[in-house]
């Protein structure tokens, strides 16, 4: 098993990286803002990362710790200045803001190491350091996820209009987002170049939204489990199907394609939806109401005396806020 | 006067593939992230055929249309389709359309690599020769005058057929509001399959004539005109067929004077920087539809 | 609905400390052991691993490789250089990604019976192998991979030659056919040509009309083409890749620039065919090519084209080189103990020796150097112009 880690050392750090830059864009997603701007965050913070460490010997954490501060105040500052968009054109307007990042990252001479970039961050920082820092910006994700906190999320990108009219600081929300998103993808980036010890302009682009994206939408794009499902499955699949060879990316192609036609809520949602059914299914035949394990309150008992009546379909919803 | 020549040309070329992108980005909604790679995938196609005898340019582009029409087709039947027949809400729809695009995009993308082992490709097999026309200090090829004309051309075509015909309006309401489109009886599906042809045909286009002024393009250069497209759309309004138009020539123009003036190095980041510009000043383009946010 | 929420909340926290626990576990208890002395003496058979990519946009250039490493580890089996051990060859491709590539490099490392690797032809594939392998004491031989950073230590070595190191050899070239000035557009994307546009050229002793910087994402050559054409140089230096190359080539024709085109190794290998006529007429300075006349690379062509039918590209003749060296090193060690590998492989680099590449080949800092070749795009495809600073 160890031996197994140790081979795999290096999938499970692009699982943990993976994971952390889809987060980056599922949490803000999950306040309806369609922000890539996690992209050029991690390109950001990876550079001023190394950098830290190049040019002032930081240690791995100081490097990392500035690194996320500095790219949540950016996320914070994009927000201000972008909160008016939605939908696609907020998509593209942080998408932009990416790209600039690669440019100016190629045109920044000796400092940033113009198109080889910068290498020889050496440092101690480990893999295990790199799994509890993952676990950390997890746990953070979850915790919004839950209680009170998620269900204005919730209501904050399932009707914004109605969340403000109940006394829900909206634009406090997608600020919040931002800032988020900056600093995902920032804790993403500088994580990346202590681990790899380089980085270059083409690490950073296009390349990282479309990895970050596919994730969600094949894990799932509402908790983070999906995004862990979803970052485990795309970094491990690959090398799992070394049969394929060549065709790698057909398969990929083929795998998203279906991802986004057959599974909405990706796969974490299609097992909500297996749960929910076999409870559904386990429930049917009952006629004398047996409480479920899971009825979370007295109200809903009443309404156990028919499945297809209103009262169990408000315990579906009430489960379903996920 | 060759800057300027060249920025025509250049501008041209990026109407031609911007054109399609916005005829269904501004009317069924669907930003096809496929299309770049339909458009490689035309050429690509084109490029088989040679191999087996050397055609004429005109039967090269009619061939590169067939193909571009049919994989759009196919791409909308296959896939963004039961995408939007399942989807509950249009935020979701969006982004799944978006990805299904992408993955798409990756599936044409793998097939030409491996025959072409990711080595350039031409369509230099084909029986029509370029010729260069020289005056003055300036010189363009045939190949160039042929994308502009067909180009602007098309361009006039497209925008009489959406403001003129019924089609056009049918289509045009589909993009204001769906549902009331739908109330009025406009048979969304089937305009949309045709849309898609149409696009995907002016993309297969714009492939054949793109490679013959390239010369030589590989399986990853649609993608790179992908961007450029989102820049001209994004410039000139979604939705807006005088905008994707402006968007072409300002972009090109830029890009060319730039190019220009200094060594080329920051010529993408004044693409982009124009992007986000538009986005924040005037987020609906020169000439897009507005759109309201009370919140 | 209190008692939902601590519930859940409670089940989070446990599942994550849960998950960390067993990571931690599993972390902890896994420590990398280097020291695994090998008896003295080579096994029977010895096994070697060529990570490069075998699909993919650079395949051409792997699988070439590859075809350098099976036929020189062929001639060691068949000789005796080993003392009767035999070498075998693991292939594995990195698919062209980075992560691909180092994630099979530390699985070569976990399995101790492997002395040395070879690395991928890519320098992104490189970058991303060279600390692994020298944190890890594994020795490490590319061919090409000519950017930064991926020659780090005593356990890295390439065994092709920097491109800014042999480019100088085409000052004859410019000599005789006396050019006095060139204009110059590269593309930012490539480390080795933007070193090779800044660096290297302006020190050949032309005048620079002109230079003009292209990204991943230029589409219209005509423009950066006008634009040096203007300043009126005596020959044009076109540092690009991909189809960029027969692009650039035909806009230059068509802008009725008839003259020779400095280039780069880049335009080989066929890439140059769409441009037809128009491709004619660029030369570049490469550091290998099948008809340069040293006696061992004629051995080694010989062989190639007995083996598999087709001349040999640079990149076959490199690996051919690199599998040599990496033998002899092995050989002289008596072991395959990847530190007393690597100390042989220091003790080698200091002779110099003749290969594929040519005769008298030397290493400095972990990378061999040469003079290099001339070699002009003819309508027959590539023709060696001369060699080294002399003929």
């Amino acid at each position: 098993m160890i031996v197994y880690f140790q081979t795999h050392e290096v999938l499970v750090q692009g699982t943990c990286i993976a994971l952390v830059l889809a987060l980056s864009i599922q949490v803000p997603m999950r306040m309806g803002v369609f922000s890539f701007a996690g992209a050029g965050c991690y390109g950001i913070s990876a550079y001023l990362s190394a950098i830290l460490v190049l040019e002032r010997g930081f240690s791995p954490f100081a490097a990392i710790a500035t690194s996320v501060v500095t790219t949540a105040a950016v996320g914070l500052v994009l927000g201000v200045i972008i909160q008016r968009l939605t939908g696609l054109y907020l998509a593209m307007v942080t998408f932009a803001f990416d790209l600039i990042i690669g440019v100016l990252v190629i045109n920044g001479g000796n400092r940033t190491g113009g198109s080889t970039g910068l290498f020889g961050v050496i440092t101690n920082f480990t893999t295990w350091h790199m799994l509890v820092l993952a676990a950390a910006a997890v746990t953070c994700a979850a915790v919004s996820e839950l209680g009170r906190a998620g269900r204005r999320v919730e209501a904050v990108r399932e009707d914004p209009e109605l969340a403000s009219s109940m006394g829900i600081n909206v634009s406090r929300y997608r600020l919040v987002a931002f800032t988020a998103s900056g600093a995902l993808g920032g804790l993403a980036g500088a994580m990346t170049v202590m681990i790899r010890t380089t980085i270059a302009p083409r690490d950073i682009g296009f390349n990282l939204i479309v990895l970050g994206l596919t994730i969600i939408v094949v894990g799932g794009t509402r908790s983070w489990k999906g995004a862990v499902l979803g970052a485990v499955i795309i970094t491990w699949l690959p090398s799992a199907l070394t049969s394929i060879g060549e065709w790698n990316t057909l398969v990929y192609g083929v795998m998203t394609v279906i991802a986004s036609i057959f599974l909405p809520r990706g796969l974490y949602g299609l097992w909500l939806s297996g749960v929910r059914w076999w409870q559904r299914h386990r429930r049917a035949p009952a006629p004398a109401p047996a409480l479920p394990d899971d009825a979370p309150d007295a109200t809903s008992r009443l309404a156990l005396a028919s499945p297809g009546s209103p009262g169990a379909a408000a315990i579906e919803l009430g489960e379903g806020v996920k | 006067m060759q800057e300027l020549l060249n920025a025509v040309t250049l501008g041209s070329v990026y109407l031609l593939f911007a054109l399609g992108m916005s005829l269904t980005w501004g009317t069924i909604d669907i930003l096809n992230f496929s299309h770049g790679a339909i458009f490689m995938f035309a050429s690509f196609s084109a490029y088989l055929m040679l191999e087996h005898s050397a055609l004429s340019l005109g039967l090269l582009i009619l061939l590169g249309m067939i193909a571009g029409a049919a994989l759009s087709f196919l791409v909308q039947f296959v896939v963004f389709e039961p995408i939007l027949r399942r989807s509950k809400d249009k935020g979701s729809a969006e982004i799944q359309v978006l990805i299904g695009g992408i993955g798409t995009g990756m599936i044409l993308l793998a097939i030409a690599q491996h025959k072409t082992r990711s080595n350039p490709f031409g369509l230099n097999g084909s029986s029509t020769e370029s010729t260069t026309w020289h005056w003055g200090g300036a010189h363009i090829t045939d190949v160039a005058v042929l994308t502009t004309v067909v180009a602007i051309s098309l361009w006039l075509v497209v925008g009489w057929w959406l403001r003129r015909s019924r089609q056009g309006l049918a289509l045009r309401a589909i993009g204001v509001d769906a549902d009331v489109a739908a109330l009025m009886g406009i048979d969304r599906r089937g305009l949309a399959m045709v849309t898609m042809a149409i696009s995907g045909a002016l993309a297969g286009l714009a492939g054949i004539l793109f490679t013959f002024l390239q010369v030589a393009i590989t399986p990853e250069s649609g993608d790179t005109l992908l961007l450029k497209a989102f820049a001209c759309i994004v410039l000139g309004g979604v939705g807006s067929m005088a905008g994707v138009a402006f968007g072409a020539f300002l972009l090109a123009g830029a890009e060319t004077v730039l190019l220009t003036r200094t060594d080329g190095s920051w010529v993408d980041a004044i693409s982009f920087g124009l992007i986000v510009l538009v986005l924040l000043i005037r987020p609906s383009g020169m000439f897009g539809r507005a759109e309201v946010r009370r919140t | 609905m209190a008692g939902t929420r601590l519930r859940t909340m409670r089940r989070t926290l446990i599942t994550t400390a849960a998950l960390l626990a067993g990571l931690t576990a599993l972390t902890a208890c896994g420590s990398s052991s280097n020291s695994s002395a090998s008896a003295k003496g080579l096994p029977d058979q010895i096994k070697l691993v060529a990570i490069n990519p075998m699909t993919g946009p650079a395949a051409f250039a792997g699988l070439a490789a590859n075809k350098g490493y099976e036929l020189a580890i062929k001639e060691i089996n068949d000789s005796d250089l080993l003392g009767g051990s035999k070498l075998k060859l693991e292939e594995v491709d990195t698919k062209g990604e980075a992560q691909e590539a180092a994630s099979k490099l530390t699985t070569a490392i976990s399995d101790k019976s492997i002395p040395a690797v070879f690395g991928s032809v890519l320098s992104q594939d490189a970058l991303a192998m060279s600390p692994i392998a020298q944190k890890s004491q594994m020795p490490i031989m590319y061919t090409q991979a000519g950017s930064d950073g991926v020659v780090i230590g005593d356990y890295t070595w390439r065994a092709t030659p920097l491109m800014g190191t042999y480019y100088s050899v085409i000052k004859k070239f410019i000599a005789d056919n006396g050019y006095k000035s060139t204009g110059i557009i590269y593309t930012s994307v490539s480390p080795t040509l933007t070193d090779v546009a800044t660096k290297t050229i302006p020190e050949l002793g032309m005048k620079i009309t002109k230079t003009i910087a292209t990204s991943a994402t230029t589409q219209d050559f005509a423009a950066p083409v006008q634009q040096i054409l203007a300043t009126k140089p005596d020959v044009v230096t076109v540092l690009l890749q991909g189809a960029a190359n027969p692009s650039t080539m035909t806009a230059l024709r068509q802008a009725g620039y008839t003259g020779k085109v400095l280039g780069n190794s880049a335009a080989s290998a066929g890439n140059l065919d769409p441009a037809g006529a128009a491709g004619v007429g660029m030369v570049w300075p490469v550091d290998f090519n099948y008809e340069q006349k040293a006696a061992s690379s004629q051995k080694f062509v010989a062989a190639y084209k007995a083996a598999y039918g087709e001349d040999p590209l640079n990149y076959a003749a490199e690996a051919y080189d690199a599998a040599y060296f990496v033998a002899r090193a092995i050989a002289a060690a008596d072991s395959t103990d990847r530190a007393a590998v690597k100390d042989a492989m220091v003790a080698e680099s200091k002779k110099s020796f003749d290969g594929a590449l040519g005769e008298g080949l030397t290493w400095k800092d972990g990378t061999i150097v040469l003079d290099g070749v001339v070699v002009e795009h003819t309508a027959d495809g590539e023709k060696l112009l001369y060699e080294g600073s002399g003929q």
